[in-house]
């Protein structure tokens, strides 16, 4: 992405447990070839302070609840609770209303790239880059507090 | 003919190990008569697999689709041909999404109902308050790889409680595939079909009035004509699946309960109720889940 403009950079916190979209409109100010969309954000695991004895009861009674889930050892819920519990935040975007790109896959740095010929999976290639670009994050879950986003556009 | 069908399927455009070609590549080699795309969120490697599948000439017939990967659970769509945005999602009114969906002619259904969600993944259970299942064309009432009991149980139940009340809601099945998981020993969907047929036409007809068989191999036909009921066991060669024709019993559910007879009985439609909604399942042993083998089409009695 050496080489391309920025155009546009934002950056945010999310609170604990928000569920909803945050979008961006991007009103570029000319055509351009090619389009990255780059996002970060973090952390997406719980770190072992983070979780309070509070937490992992409470994390302990909800999945039994809801689930019948019950860890057989201590190792088991440490494992659940450090690598398969996590903040979840998809981003998709739209080029004059049109769906043009949505990223799944939970990387805590993502790219949507955008030319004519060419484009990251789970985009479509565009041959006119031009008008109004929405980003949009969609906060699945948010594991904790002042979780932490970046949204940078830049174009050629 | 019955064609196999796989119908809940991912590749590397959204979180899956498979890439277009691969996913191809691993169904043919499986024997599937068509599969569906249904990547979360995104559209991108439809047109992908439509190509790939024409310039080589492939012997497997494609699906267009979409898992719509919301907050409060997961929608899949199939036969559809153009993005719906699904981000203003309201839980309380989730039919306005099966409908703006069903609006640009694809078939909405509901998937894994019971996964757990949050705090594993917000979103994989279902928490939407649906409130009229008329928008809605179908229930995955297994995903292979989940927990039996868990949540393939509730689901199938779900389904079969929402047919005797009167729905009209086909039962699919899918591997949910993000990558190499062998196929054997799973269910899929079958319908009915014409070699060379044109997929989504006869997947709408399948869905619409309910005639998909979610099974392991063997299809059970049970056909109500003359004032009885007459089943067939058919064997579909589905690789993995070894055929114990001596140990099928089939079981008869009902809003009522269940009744249990053998292939070769002939159950008098006088039996029931005029208005019955009947499901026809075929089990190898005895009717515990386990050994579950083929939910049937419905049959609803005049």
């Amino acid at each position: 992405m050496e080489d391309m403009k920025t155009i546009y950079q934002v950056g945010g916190t999310l609170c604990r447990d928000f569920t909803g979209q945050i979008s961006y409109t991007v009103c570029l100010d000319q055509t351009y070839r090619e389009l990255d969309i780059e996002f970060t954000f973090g952390p997406r695991h719980f770190s072992p302070g983070d979780v309070s004895e509070a937490l992992k009861k409470e994390l302990l009674d909800y999945c039994k609840k809801e689930y019948g889930l019950a860890p057989s050892s201590p190792e088991e819920l440490e494992h659940a609770i450090y690598h398969e519990m996590k903040t979840e935040i998809h981003t998709i975007a739209t080029l004059n209303g049109t769906f043009i790109g949505g990223i799944h896959r939970q990387l805590e740095t993502r790219h949507m790239y955008f030319s004519p010929e060419e484009a990251t999976e789970g985009c479509i290639p565009q041959p006119c880059i031009e008008g109004v670009l929405r980003v949009t994050v969609l906060a699945f879950s948010v594991l904790l507090d002042n979780t932490a986003y970046t949204l940078t556009v830049r174009a050629r | 003919m019955y064609k196999r069908l796989e119908l809940h399927n991912h590749t590397t455009e959204s979180d899956a190990s498979f890439n277009c070609r691969e996913l191809i590549d691993f169904f043919l080699a499986d024997g599937v008569d068509g599969f569906a795309l249904t990547d979360h969120n995104t559209i991108s490697g439809n047109p992908k697999m439509r190509r790939i599948i024409e310039e080589n000439h492939l012997p497997i017939e494609f699906i267009p689709g979409m898992e719509y990967t919301t907050y409060y659970g997961h929608i899949l769509c199939l036969n559809l041909t153009e993005y719906v945005p699904w981000e203003d999602i309201n839980r309380h009114k989730p039919e306005l999404l099966f409908r703006a969906a069903s609006a640009k002619g694809a078939l909405t259904g509901i998937a894994h109902p019971y996964s757990f969600g949050w705090p594993f993944a917000k979103g994989c259970r279902f928490e939407m308050e649906m409130t009229d299942y008329s928008c809605c064309d179908f229930i995955e009432i297994f995903n292979n790889l989940e927990p039996l009991h868990q949540v393939n149980e509730p689901a199938l139940r779900l389904w079969e409680n929402l047919v005797f009340s009167g729905h009209c809601l086909a039962a699919t099945c899918g591997m949910d595939l993000h990558g190499s998981t062998p196929l054997a020993g799973h269910y899929g969907t079958y319908i009915e079909g014409e070699k060379g047929g044109d997929i989504a036409r006869e997947l709408e007809h399948a869905i619409k009035n309910m005639r998909t068989w979610v099974s392991r191999g063997a299809l059970l036909l049970a056909d109500p004509e003359d004032g009885a009921i007459r089943f067939a066991v058919q064997q579909t060669g589905k690789p993995g699946y070894t055929p114990h024709p001596e140990q099928y019993r089939i079981a008869l559910r009902t809003a009522a309960g269940q009744g249990e007879c053998s292939p070769g009985d002939v159950i008098a439609v006088s039996e029931f109720a005029p208005g019955t909604v009947l499901i026809p399942e075929l089990f190898e042993n005895d009717t515990a889940l386990e050994n579950l083998i083929c939910v049937a089409p419905p049959i609803r009695l005049r």
